[in-house]
């Protein structure tokens, strides 16, 4: 089969839902939702088939096994966004932009399907941009609301700003080897001070994408002013991808000073944990909230990434893989809450369990699934990188994490408490959800349980990351 | 040598750096919309302009090719910037990022 | 390259140019009042401010004519080497304009290219 079949498919069906949206005339737009949605499903199901693994443009794009099915992970979570959303792009204001919606997104999913393929940091470079920019206009995409072009602004500068800090440290790297190339620059990676300079600024700006804890000031404001759709995609497939591709150029380019970097994602990960935890803890905006919990779930993706082991390697794809299905069911029911009250405060969700027994579940699991509660697939996620961590000798790291834990684990309980314990004169009033909704959630909720009881798919992960580092 | 590569290269990392860091503070104190914009162009060019250096004194193309896709790039990012900030001046009428403050925590 | 093709590029580019100032004079719609032939700024105090600010019109005109225009980046290296690549290069622009012009397709039929 095609090396680049993945983004071949997705560039195809981009095409077309363009071509289509631009012929359809603007009472006809709702109809191009179904066909998005089933396309994309049929890209999912192709993505599956066994691939042969190559390399394109003289290394500059590689295809391995990982990379494939690091894919298909993505494309399960775009998929899962698209159905979660056709709630909210059914609504008035959103009527006559909705297959920029689906255009959008499906750019940025191209982009990080590049990105997490590049074997050259040119490549990287447009995939990481591609699947940035975009991101911005869907930020702003209810433009009517001051909040969501707010939201737009400080994503399209804090996120220029950071691919410039970025693209700063490529630049040095590039001129102390003289090469973009992964597999030339590697060798040449000595630790001489413009190297460690470059090293740092490369680092900075992949840590403002995945928003580790300096770097994270931009993420609760963008999170809250975007739709909730939007935030769910930016929190939960964005970060896994720049985190994938930021774990392959630290284990294979920047491998020859991993003790430098040991060190700084040592003390980035205790910060990144704590303050997340910290400032979740006093959030009431369950976005928000949402939020500053994705930024602690970041700093725990870094425990993976610090020991430079095949097992890190696959605990981060794993914690990935569970992190979508876990927060995609959260953001899940706030989106269609919100979508519907508007009501995206943790004490408007005061018995909720009475009026909507059905999606109070569904939170209770996702919010369990995150907080690492067995037997759902968040605690294995959570258990494998702490003994990735543990089994490189950060025994204090691993306790540090442990602590947050359970603080992590007291402000979800408080969202599970309002829902299920608190009384409340006026609960949000049932709410009649559409099958899109329903089968959006239905799979977040089968992803959380079946992938916690089938430990196939972790070996399976655990095989293919062989070799990489 | 060529003209290029008589001035050393310390110059251009020097000149660059400075120039990167003019554009970083313009990002970062200035409150009008569009004089943030054009410290991000400001803070590109002087990577640019690294690159284009880098190239000739490592005399390999894939620099100067770098600095084609950053141009572009970096025009799609201030087409979609200046886009939202269109957006943002015609609910406020400002440009002044400091009305920017609908969401404080 | 010899003098000759030189002269031919000049005086091709020259006719394509006056071809083109010529075509529009017959092609675009010309209308003649008094008030176009009065006097401009001759001891009429201007209304308003001067520092007027720019209508937002011209950003959308702006940043449509950015995007198009910086992708002629790419056109000129493919120009140098179209002639070694061959058929892979032809097909390889033909993509790319493809592309360019369904987005030029879009920004028309959302109505951007118009001037309100």
């Amino acid at each position: 089969m095609l090396i680049m079949r993945h983004e071949l498919l997705l560039i195809a069906i981009t095409v077309i839902l363009l071509i289509v949206e631009i012929f359809l005339p603007n009472t006809q737009k709702h109809k191009i939702i179904l066909p998005a949605i089933l396309l994309m499903a049929a890209v999912t199901v192709i993505g599956f088939f066994p691939g042969t693994p190559g390399v394109l443009f003289g290394g500059m794009f590689q295809s391995t096994q990982l990379t494939m099915m690091f894919k298909n992970i993505l494309n399960i979570g775009v998929l899962i966004v698209f159905i979660q959303s056709v709630d909210w792009l059914k609504q008035d204001q959103n009527k006559e932009k909705i297959s920029e919606f689906f255009l959008l997104m499906l750019a940025t999913l191209i982009g990080m399907n590049y990105m997490i393929s590049s074997g050259d940091f040119l490549m990287f470079y447009i995939g990481l941009e591609l699947a940035t920019i975009p991101v911005a206009a869907l930020a702003a995409f209810e433009r009517l609301k001051e909040k969501s072009a707010e939201a737009g602004v400080k994503l399209i500068f804090s996120s220029a700003l950071s691919s410039g800090i970025l693209l700063y440290g490529l630049s040095m790297i590039y001129g102390t080897t003289g090469t973009m190339y992964f597999a030339d620059v590697a060798p040449l990676i000595t630790g001489v001070p413009l190297q460690v300079l470059a090293f740092i600024f490369f680092f900075a700006g992949m840590a403002f994408k995945i928003s580790l804890v300096p770097f994270h000031l931009w993420t609760a404001d963008v999170y809250e002013g975007a739709p909730v759709n939007v935030t769910s995609y930016l929190s939960v497939i964005s970060k896994g991808a720049a985190v994938f591709i930021f774990t392959i150029i630290l284990y294979t380019v920047f491998s020859k000073i991993a003790v430098m970097w040991s060190d700084l994602i040592y003390v980035v990960t205790i910060l990144t944990i704590t303050v997340g935890n910290l400032f979740a803890l006093r959030q009431q905006n369950l976005k928000r909230f949402l939020a500053f919990s994705s930024i602690a779930q970041a700093g725990f993706i870094l425990l993976g990434v610090i020991g430079q082991s095949q097992l890190g390697m696959t605990t981060v794809i794993y914690f990935v893989l569970v992190y979508i299905f876990s927060n995609l069911g959260a953001f899940g029911v706030v989106g269609i809450i919100s979508n519907r009250t508007g009501k995206e405060n943790i004490n408007d969700y005061d018995g909720l369990y009475r009026t909507n027994p059905n999606l109070s579940l569904v939170m209770m699991l996702a919010l369990f699934s995150l907080a690492g509660i067995p037997p759902l697939a968040g605690f294995f996620g959570k258990f494998f990188l702490f003994t990735a961590a543990a089994k490189q000798g950060y025994y204090i790291l691993v306790l540090i994490a442990l602590i947050n834990t359970i603080i992590s684990l007291y402000y979800y309980l408080l969202v599970i408490k309002a829902m299920l314990l608190n009384n409340s004169d006026h609960p949000i009033a049932k709410i009649r959800s559409d099958n899109y909704t329903r089968l959006g959630l239905l799979i977040c909720v089968a992803g959380m349980v079946i992938i916690g009881f089938t430990s196939s798919i972790y070996e399976m992960v655990f095989n293919l990351s062989f070799g990489l580092y | 040598m060529t003209t290029l590569q008589s001035i050393p290269i310390q110059y251009y990392l020097v000149f660059c750096s400075l120039l990167f860091s003019i554009g970083v503070v313009g990002v970062l104190i200035k409150r009008n919309a569009l004089v943030i914009l054009m410290s991000i162009e400001l803070m590109i060019n002087s990577i640019n302009l690294l690159l284009a250096a880098f190239s000739a004194y490592t005399n390999d193309p894939a620099g100067q090719i770098f600095v084609f896709f950053i141009m572009v790039v970096a025009a799609a990012e201030v087409a979609i910037g200046l886009a939202i900030v269109v957006l943002i001046y015609r609910t406020t009428h400002t440009i002044d990022i400091n009305v920017l403050n609908k969401l404080r925590w | 390259m010899s003098a000759e093709s030189l002269i031919l590029f000049f005086i091709v580019g020259a006719f394509l140019v006056g071809f083109a100032i010529v075509f529009s004079i017959f092609v675009a719609p010309t209308s003649t009042n008094p008030q176009k032939a009065e006097p401009y700024e001759c001891g009429i105090p201007t209304e308003g401010l001067t520092w007027l600010q720019f209508n937002v019109g011209y950003y959308l005109f702006a940043i449509i004519f950015l995007i198009f225009d910086v992708e002629a980046v790419f056109i000129f290296p493919w120009a140098v080497v179209m002639k070694e690549m061959g058929m892979i290069a032809f097909v390889e622009i033909v993509i790319f304009f493809f592309v360019l012009g369904l987005g030029l397709l879009y920004a028309w039929k959302k109505g951007a290219l118009k001037w309100e």
